[in-house]
C-alpha cells in the first residue's frame, strides 16, 4: 500500500510537468496544425532563464521567496516572448506553405535553441540553488515532500486558469474559433495573427513555469534536458487527443503514472516500451486520442 | 663495381652513424597522446606527467648514464592519426613508448608497435581488449574496465558485509558492461542480487525505481551510470528516506553529483581509479606539477609518470636500450614502487593488483575511502 501511494505521488509529480508542457504542443497544434518540435527546448530555455534570474536576484540579497516569485514570473514572460518571436520569424511566413516546410523549420528552431544555450552557458550541467528543502511528511508509509505537493497544486492551478481563459474570455473564444476554421475566423473579423501569437505566448509561458519548477525540484539543468521530457509531453498530448486542452492535462498525468507504475511494478528498462504500447493501443481503438474529436486533417 | 656498393652502403652508414650519435646522448621515450581536438587538454596533461618523470630521472643521473628524451606525437584520439604517430615514433628510433589517452587510438598504435617489436606502456587506455590480444609488448599502469566490477563486488561483500545488493545501469555500453561484471562478481562473492535493471538517462525522476528497489530491502544500491543521473538518484533516495548505502561506478566521481544532490549526496561511495590527490605517494608530485604547470594534474598524469618510471627501471635492469631486452625486463619487473602503488605486470601486461579505490562524499566533497592492500586487506587510502 505504501509503495502504491509512493508511486502515485511520483507519477503525479512527473505527470504535472508533462501536462504543462503538453498544453503547449496541443494548443499550437489545435490552432495552426503544427507539431512544434521546438517546444521541449522552449521548456529548457525557461529553466535556464529561471536559473539566471535566481542567480542575479540571489546576489541582490532578496529573501528567497520573493526572488523565486520574481524569477519565475520573469522567466515565464521572457520565454513567452521568445515563443512569440519564434512564431513571428520562423513559423508565420510558412503558415500557408506545405506542412512539411513548417515541420522542418520547427526542427531547425529546436536545434538553434539547444545550440544557442550550449554556446551561452556551456556544455556542463547547471544546478539550481537548494532553496526548497526536501522535507515532507509521511502518509501511510509513503514519503511526500512539500515541494511535490506544491508542484502538483501549482500545475493544476495553472491548467485550471488556462481552461477558464480559453472558455470564458473573448480571446479564448477567438482561439477556439481559429481551431475550427482559420479562414472563417478571419472573415468574422478576428485578428488571426495576434491570436496565434497569444497562443504561442501562453504555451511557452506554461513551459517556462514547468522549466523553473523542474529546475527547483531536480536542481539539475542542461541544454539537452528538453529532449526526453519534450518527447514524453508530446506523447501525452497525442494520447489525450492532440488539439484538446483537457486531453493534454489528462494525457500528461496518465503518462506520468504509467511511467511510475511500469518502473515500480514491471521493469524500468521497459518503461518506454510500455508507455508507447499504451499509446499505440489507445490510438488503434480511438485514433483521435482519449478526448480528441476532430479527425486529423493534416500531417 | 665499387660504386653501387658505396652508394648502397652510404645511407646505411649514415643511418647507423646518426642512430649511434643520438643513442650516445639520449634514450628516446615516445609519448602518443591527443594534442589537438577535444581531448587536447587531457593529452597535454599526460604529456606533462611524462616530462615530470623524465626530468626527475634525468636530474638523478639518467638511465645507463644517458638522459631520457620525451618524443611527443599527436594521435588526436583517432585510429588513423594513431597509426601515423606510431610509425613516426618507430622511424624516430624510440626505445619504448609510454602514453595513450583513448583506447580507440591506442589499439592501432599497439598493433604498429607490436610489428616493430617496441614495448608500449599504456597509462590511460582502459579497454580490456588491449591486453587480451596475446601481444608480449603491451603493459598497462592503470586498471581495466572489467576489473572495476569485481573490485566493487569485493568492497560490497567483504567491507560493507552486504547480504543483498541492487545494481542499476543506464543502458549505455560502458554502464551495462560494468553492471554485468559487478553482478557476476557479486554472485560469486555470495551476495544476493535482488534487483538488476536499467534507467533511462534524461528522465529526471527515478523515485519510482527507487521505491521499488527499497521494497526489496537491499543493503547496497550500486549505480553504474554517469554522475548527472547519480546526483538525481542520490537526491531522490534521500527524499524517500531510503536507509540504503548508495554507491556508484567511476563515472559518478564528479562534483556535479554533489551539486545536484546537495545534502543527499553525503555518504555516496564511488569506486574509481585513484586520483593523484588521493595517493599518499603522489603528494610531492601534485604540488610540483601544480607549481610547474599552473594547474593540478588530471586523473592520468600520475599513471603516465609511473609508466615512464617503470620503463626507465626496465632499461636499467636490462642494461640495454634494445626494445626486445626492455620487453623482457618489463615482464620481470617485480614490485616497482610507483606513485600509484606497487607495480608488477601479469602475463598479459596488466597490473597484478587492481588499482581501484573507493571515495566517499563527506561534507560536500569527495574524500578518500578504502583500498585493498597488497595483503588483500581493506585499508584507508590515506
Amino acid at each position: 500500500m505504501s509503495e502504491f501511494l509512493q508511486l502515485v505521488i511520483a507519477g503525479l509529480t512527473t505527470g504535472s510537468f508533462y501536462a504543462l508542457i503538453a498544453l503547449g504542443y496541443t494548443m499550437v497544434y489545435g490552432i495552426v496544425r503544427l507539431i512544434n518540435f521546438a517546444h521541449g527546448d522552449i521548456f529548457m530555455v525557461g529553466a535556464f532563464l529561471g536559473w539566471t534570474m535566481l542567480s542575479v536576484l540571489a546576489a541582490g540579497h532578496l529573501p528567497w521567496g520573493i526572488a523565486l516569485f520574481i524569477a519565475a514570473l520573469l522567466s515565464m514572460a521572457i520565454t513567452g516572448g521568445l515563443g512569440v518571436f519564434v512564431e513571428r520569424f520562423a513559423y508565420q511566413p510558412l503558415l500557408s506553405a506545405p506542412p512539411l516546410s513548417i515541420l522542418i523549420t520547427a526542427l531547425g528552431v529546436s536545434l538553434a535553441l539547444e545550440n544557442g544555450i550550449l554556446l551561452l552557458f556551456g556544455p556542463g550541467f547547471k544546478t539550481y540553488p537548494h532553496l526548497i528543502s526536501m522535507a515532507g511528511f509521511s502518509v501511510g508509509g509513503a514519503q511526500i515532500s512539500h515541494i511535490q505537493i506544491g508542484i502538483i497544486i501549482l500545475s493544476f492551478l495553472l491548467m485550471g486558469a488556462l481552461y477558464l481563459f480559453v472558455h470564458h474570455t473573448f480571446i479564448g473564444t477567438a482561439m477556439r474559433a481559429l481551431a475550427v476554421d482559420r479562414d472563417a475566423a478571419r472573415l468574422m473579423g478576428i485578428n488571426v495573427e495576434r491570436v496565434i501569437q497569444i497562443t504561442f505566448f501562453l504555451g511557452s509561458a506554461l513551459a517556462a513555469a514547468a522549466g523553473v519548477m523542474e529546475g527547483l525540484y531536480y536542481t539539475q539543468i542542461s541544454f539537452f534536458m528538453g529532449f526526453v521530457v519534450g518527447l514524453r509531453a508530446f506523447t501525452a498530448a497525442v494520447l489525450g487527443g492532440i488539439g484538446n486542452i483537457p486531453g493534454a492535462m489528462v494525457g500528461g498525468l496518465i503518462i506520468g503514472l504509467l511511467e511510475s507504475f511500469s518502473a515500480g511494478y514491471i521493469s524500468s528498462r521497459w518503461t518506454d516500451v510500455i508507455v508507447f504500447i499504451v499509446l499505440i493501443g489507445t490510438l488503434v481503438i480511438k485514433p483521435t486520442g482519449i478526448f480528441g474529436e476532430r479527425v486529423v486533417e493534416r500531417m | 663495381m665499387i660504386k653501387p656498393i658505396l652508394y648502397a652502403g652510404l645511407p646505411l652508414m649514415l643511418t647507423i652513424g646518426a642512430a649511434s650519435a643520438f643513442a650516445a646522448d639520449t634514450i628516446k621515450f615516445g609519448v602518443p597522446v591527443p594534442l589537438s581536438g577535444p581531448y587536447a587538454a587531457a593529452g597535454t596533461d599526460i604529456l606533462n606527467g611524462a616530462k615530470m618523470a623524465a626530468a626527475k630521472i634525468n636530474a638523478d643521473g639518467g638511465v645507463l648514464g644517458k638522459q631520457i628524451e620525451i618524443v611527443a606525437e599527436d594521435d588526436g584520439c583517432d585510429a588513423q592519426m594513431g597509426v601515423q604517430a606510431a610509425q613516426k615514433m618507430v622511424d624516430g628510433g624510440v626505445s619504448v613508448v609510454t602514453g595513450s589517452y583513448c583506447s580507440g587510438a591506442a589499439l592501432p598504435e599497439l598493433v604498429a608497435l607490436h610489428r616493430a617489436g617496441i614495448p608500449y606502456v599504456l597509462d590511460a587506455a582502459t579497454n580490456p581488449k588491449l591486453t587480451s590480444m596475446g601481444f608480449d609488448n603491451v603493459f598497462r599502469t592503470i586498471g581495466r574496465d572489467d576489473e572495476q566490477g569485481p573490485f566493487a563486488a569485493a568492497f560490497i561483500a567483504d567491507y560493507l558485509h552486504a547480504k543483498k545488493a541492487a545494481v542499476i545501469d543506464d543502458n549505455t555500453t560502458y554502464s551495462k558492461g560494468l553492471a554485468d561484471n559487478t553482478v557476476q562478481a557479486l554472485k560469486k562473492d555470495g551476495v544476493d542480487v535482488v534487483y538488476y535493471d536499467a534507467i533511462t538517462p534524461g528522465q529526471m525522476d527515478y523515485s519510482a525505481v527507487l521505491t521499488h528497489v527499497a521494497s526489496l530491502k537491499p543493503d547496497v544500491i550500486y549505480f553504474t551510470g554517469y554522475f548527472s543521473e547519480a546526483g538525481l538518484i542520490a537526491k531522490e533516495a534521500a527524499a524517500l528516506h531510503l536507509k540504503v548505502q548508495m554507491m556508484g561506478g567511476d563515472a559518478t566521481n564528479d562534483p556535479t553529483l554533489i551539486k545536484t544532490a546537495g545534502p543527499g549526496a553525503e555518504g555516496w561511495i564511488a569506486t574509481t581509479a585513484p586520483l593523484p590527490q588521493f595517493l599518499t605517494g603522489a603528494k610531492d608530485f601534485v604540488s610540483d606539477f601544480t607549481k610547474k604547470y599552473g594547474a593540478a594534474p588530471g586523473p592520468y598524469s600520475v599513471y603516465e609518470y609511473d609508466a615512464v618510471g617503470v620503463a626507465a627501471k626496465a632499461i636499467a635492469d636490462a642494461k640495454s636500450t634494445d626494445p626486445a631486452a626492455i620487453i623482457t625486463a618489463l615482464h620481470n619487473i617485480k614490485d616497482y614502487q610507483g606513485l600509484t602503488g606497487s607495480i608488477t605486470f601479469n602475463k598479459a601486461g596488466d597490473r597484478a593488483t587492481a588499482v581501484y579505490i573507493t571515495v566517499v562524499v563527506k561534507d560536500g566533497a569527495f574524500t578518500p575511502g578504502m583500498k585493498l592492500s597488497d595483503a588483500g586487506k581493506w585499508v584507508p587510502v590515506q
